[in-house]
């Protein structure tokens, strides 16, 4: 690393990043089939070379369960996150283009939300939407688009008043002209921040609900199913089953976080230079 | 701002997992550290010890303990408290009350013997049971128990209880101080099993706070109930029947893995566990293990797929056919399933009352794969291309559905899946709320457990609802039908055990292999304890569907070796 400026080990970590991820959730796509198969004859072994991660009570590979349970939960984030910067973005430039009512309906949308503590409001969109990947996905899109929508909608205000906006507007360009072909350009490094760091948001959240009986049905190979399942079986010994999987999780998180900072590192005019 | 969050929760992520991972013995100490619990223990050993030091009124024990804690799941607490009408020995699983008498009791073969009764008759038409009662039992507050005390417990149940059926009861009515007759709606020849789960309360000191504070005339009073934690029991000093050798019970209430951490701490001196649990061993505890009727099995739609009234689907068109049904029940090896998910602590299940004086051993089958193959192939589910079989384009799925948490139901629907995949069928498992699979299991199969000391379980299952048919899953057969409702208008018990097993099997309809199999039965599960070796527990009778209460039954014959 140490032969590497700033600027080149930024996109050295964050193409690892996104390599590791895309490898873990192509992988589990593979074997979601194989995540589900049981067989008795090889049930609570201990981490081998066989079965890295051990195997369960039912005989379940961990090793599989694991990759496919990250995967569900990458492509959860993946979409949950989309769905909910988009959102963020929308209301954000809406809030600080179209006046003072509107400004001060979607303020007060973002407080509230933020007024709740996220894990109750996601609990109850989930169950009020028979849970599952359904339950999860909006619940956590529409629990995560707060601070960004903040953010956009500061931005905004800002490039509001900057010169160029202004001569278009004096040049008769319409409100959706000025924010479609001048302002989105320089909300873009914003919002491609914004999405990466609201996955591992997401993704932890997925697997706190799903761990807690309000997310995923139990015969998915979600991380949460296999954190909460394992908890029985600690005090008998069988460690395997909820520390590779815990690891992992902290793991996946981390580099989406990772890829996150790099890549404002690179787009930031601030460190762009380094 | 927002990474350091991350951090953070990643932090406290890697955290809980490390607490996690650390559990095993840390858990012990938390059990330990939970002040009240210790207090309680150590205070029901030190009354132990008064009692034994002031030796002779406590019945000359010489020195030995007459206490025993008994650790069961949480489930077992009673929500409503003791009173019968909302469920205490007499709700979803059965057991005797303990802290107040009963007309009847079961007997360790599952037949009938008195408590309170001395007597018992019924008309020639069934619609009249007039008992006799002892005439020397009090309630613990001193007031002698009557016929009117009776005759208001089963009125009072019928207009309350929720959780048990009392609508074949017409109304109790006292003759006299020691005679209660039952006036019937319909005739009803088991009632005789339903009066062993009844406890008499006394109507004087009846009231809304009953259940919190019960009086009763059984072998325990209750002393003291902490709420979410335990449950103490006293002898009753003035008990009419064998004075109880185990003078104090407190029952405590935690999850497995906490009942596992406190028999190994020493804390309990008898805590229920599971299957699961079986291959590990606590110093100075013994493994229990009693047979149960506590059965698990699944259903199968007896009839093609359609969609009711309100919409919801009812049928299933591969079980709907009578042969696909049958090659099911000998198609899985039922030792193997018990191995597997078990470790071998049960026994074969053929019905929903193996071993009861109403079952009927026609039921039992044998594993048969080719026979199972051959059944399939006449029913014109022809293997395909990729081992699962197919009749007219239509592939053999099935979905079996368990109830989400409870791991056993889970593991049989997994190894149910796994063996019917060798019959050909693509078996799939899908967890599910029981808000939902009720209604579901009309078309699909759930794994369902069942057991109670009464032949009502094979009325409820296999009976047709008024117009209908069968309650959890449909099916109907008119004779079945006819032979359980004769069973009910027999004016001997021995007359319906026939009738049941008639029920079952006649000769040439039924419920089992030969007739129309609607049910498919896996296992009995033992129920498993962990007991302190130098702990004697009497002889169970086999426990009903719940792993909770029944194992005190008979705690008064309990003894310390």
């Amino acid at each position: 690393m140490k032969h590497l400026n700033g600027r080149m080990a930024a996109v050295f970590l964050f193409g690892l990043a996104v390599l590791f991820l895309a490898a873990v959730t192509a992988a589990g796509w593979g074997f979601e089939e194989e995540a589900l198969v049981t067989d008795f004859s090889r049930k609570n072994l201990e981490p081998c070379g066989q079965y890295l991660f051990g195997t369960d009570w039912l005989g379940r590979d961990m090793f599989i369960r694991t990759l496919t349970g990250l995967s569900m939960s990458i492509r959860i984030g993946l979409l949950a996150a989309g769905v909910s910067s988009v959102l963020a973005l929308i209301l954000g430039t809406l809030a600080a283009t179209m006046g003072k009512t509107v400004d001060g309906v979607i303020t007060w949308l973002i407080d509230l939300v933020m007024g709740i503590p996220h894990i109750l409001l996601l609990i109850l969109i989930s169950y009020a939407l028979g849970k599952g990947f359904k339950g999860v996905v909006i619940g956590v899109a529409l629990t995560h688009w707060t601070s960004l929508a903040r953010v956009i909608r500061g931005e905004v205000l800002q490039l509001k008043e900057a010169l160029f906006i202004r001569t278009a507007q004096k040049l008769g360009a319409t409100k959706f002209e000025i924010v479609w072909k001048h302002m989105l350009p320089h909300l873009f490094p914003q919002f491609l921040v914004g999405l990466i760091l609201t996955f591992p948001h997401a993704i932890l959240h997925e697997a706190s609900i799903t761990f807690l009986g309000f997310g995923l049905p139990p015969e998915q190979p979600a991380i949460g199913i296999i954190l909460s399942e394992s908890m029985k079986y600690l005090a008998m010994g069988r460690w395997w089953l909820a520390l590779f999987p815990g690891l992992l999780l902290v793991f996946t998180v981390v580099l989406f976080d990772v890829a996150g900072e790099s890549l404002r590192r690179l787009l930031d005019p601030g460190s762009a230079h380094r | 701002m927002i990474k350091k969050r991350i951090y953070g929760k990643a932090a406290a992520i890697l955290m809980s997992v490390v607490l996690l991972a650390g559990c095993a013995p840390g858990k012990q100490d938390g059990t330990a550290g939970d002040d009240r619990q210790t207090d309680g223990t150590a205070m029901v050993n030190r009354t132990a010890q008064d009692q034994t030091a002031s030796g002779d009124t406590a019945g000359g024990t010489n020195g030995a303990k007459d206490s025993v804690i008994v650790a069961m799941g949480p489930n077992s607490e009673p929500e409503s408290g003791f009173n019968p009408a909302y469920g205490w020995g007499a709700g979803e699983h059965v057991h005797e009350p303990l802290i107040q008498s009963t007309l009847t009791v079961t007997t360790t073969d599952l037949r009938i013997d008195y408590d309170l009764a001395t007597d018992m008759q019924v008309s020639e038409d069934g619609m009249t049971w007039t008992v006799r009662i002892r005439d020397d039992v009090s309630f613990t507050d001193g007031e002698p128990l009557t016929a009117e005390d009776v005759a208001f417990t089963y009125n009072t149940v019928k207009e309350s209880s929720s959780v048990n059926d009392f609508t074949m009861l017409k109304e109790a009515v006292a003759a006299d101080d020691t005679t209660v007759e039952f006036h019937m709606e319909k005739p009803y020849s088991i009632w005789p099993y339903t009066m062993a789960i009844v406890g008499i309360m006394p109507e004087h000191a009846y009231g809304p706070d009953y259940g919190e504070h019960p009086i009763g005339s059984g072998r325990y009073i209750m002393k003291q109930w902490d709420k979410g934690q335990q449950i103490i029991f006293e002898a009753n000093p003035d008990y009419y029947g064998e004075a109880p050798k185990m003078k104090q019970v407190t029952v405590v209430f935690m999850d497995e893995d906490a009942a596992y951490a406190a028999a190994m701490a020493g804390q309990v001196d008898l805590a229920y566990t599971a299957a699961s649990y079986s291959d590990q061993t606590i110093e100075g505890y013994q493994l229990l293990s009693f047979e149960t009727v506590d059965n698990r099995g699944f259903n199968l739609p007896a009839v093609p797929a359609s969609t009711d009234a309100d919409g919801n689907a009812v049928g299933n068109d591969f079980t709907g056919d009578v042969r696909v049904r049958r090659a099911i029940n000998i198609g899985i090896d039922r030792k193997e399933m018990i191995d597997n998910v078990l470790n071998g602590h049960g026994t074969e299940a053929y019905s929903i009352c193996d071993k009861m004086p109403w079952y009927n051993d026609e039921a039992q089958v044998s594993y048969d794969p080719e026979q199972a193959a051959a059944l399939l192939d006449e029913a014109g589910w022809l293997t395909g291309s990729d081992g699962i079989r197919e009749k007219e384009g239509v592939r053999a799925e099935l979905n079996i559905l368990y109830s989400s948490g409870d791991s056993v139901r889970q593991a049989l629907a997994a190894d149910t899946q796994n063996q019917l995949k060798k019959l050909g069928i693509d078996a799939s498992i899908e967890g599910v709320g029981w808000d939902t699979a009720y209604t579901r299991a009309q078309a699909e199969p759930l794994m369902w457990g069942w057991g109670a000391h009464t032949p009502m379980e094979l009325y409820n299952i296999y009976h047709t609802l008024e117009g209908k048919s069968a309650e959890y899953s449909p099916y109907s057969n008119e004779t079945v039908d006819r032979y359980m409702d004769e069973a009910l208008a027999a004016t001997t018990l021995e007359d319906s055990y026939e009738l049941w097993k008639k029920a079952q099997w006649d000769g040439t309809t039924g419920v089992t292999q030969e007739g129309d199999i609607p049910w498919i039965w896996l296992c009995n599960i033992d129920h498993l304890y962990w007991a302190n070796e130098n702990l004697h527990v009497a002889d169970q009778k086999l426990h009903p569907h719940g792993h909770g209460w029944s194992i005190v039954n008979n705690v008064d014959q309990w003894y310390w070796e």
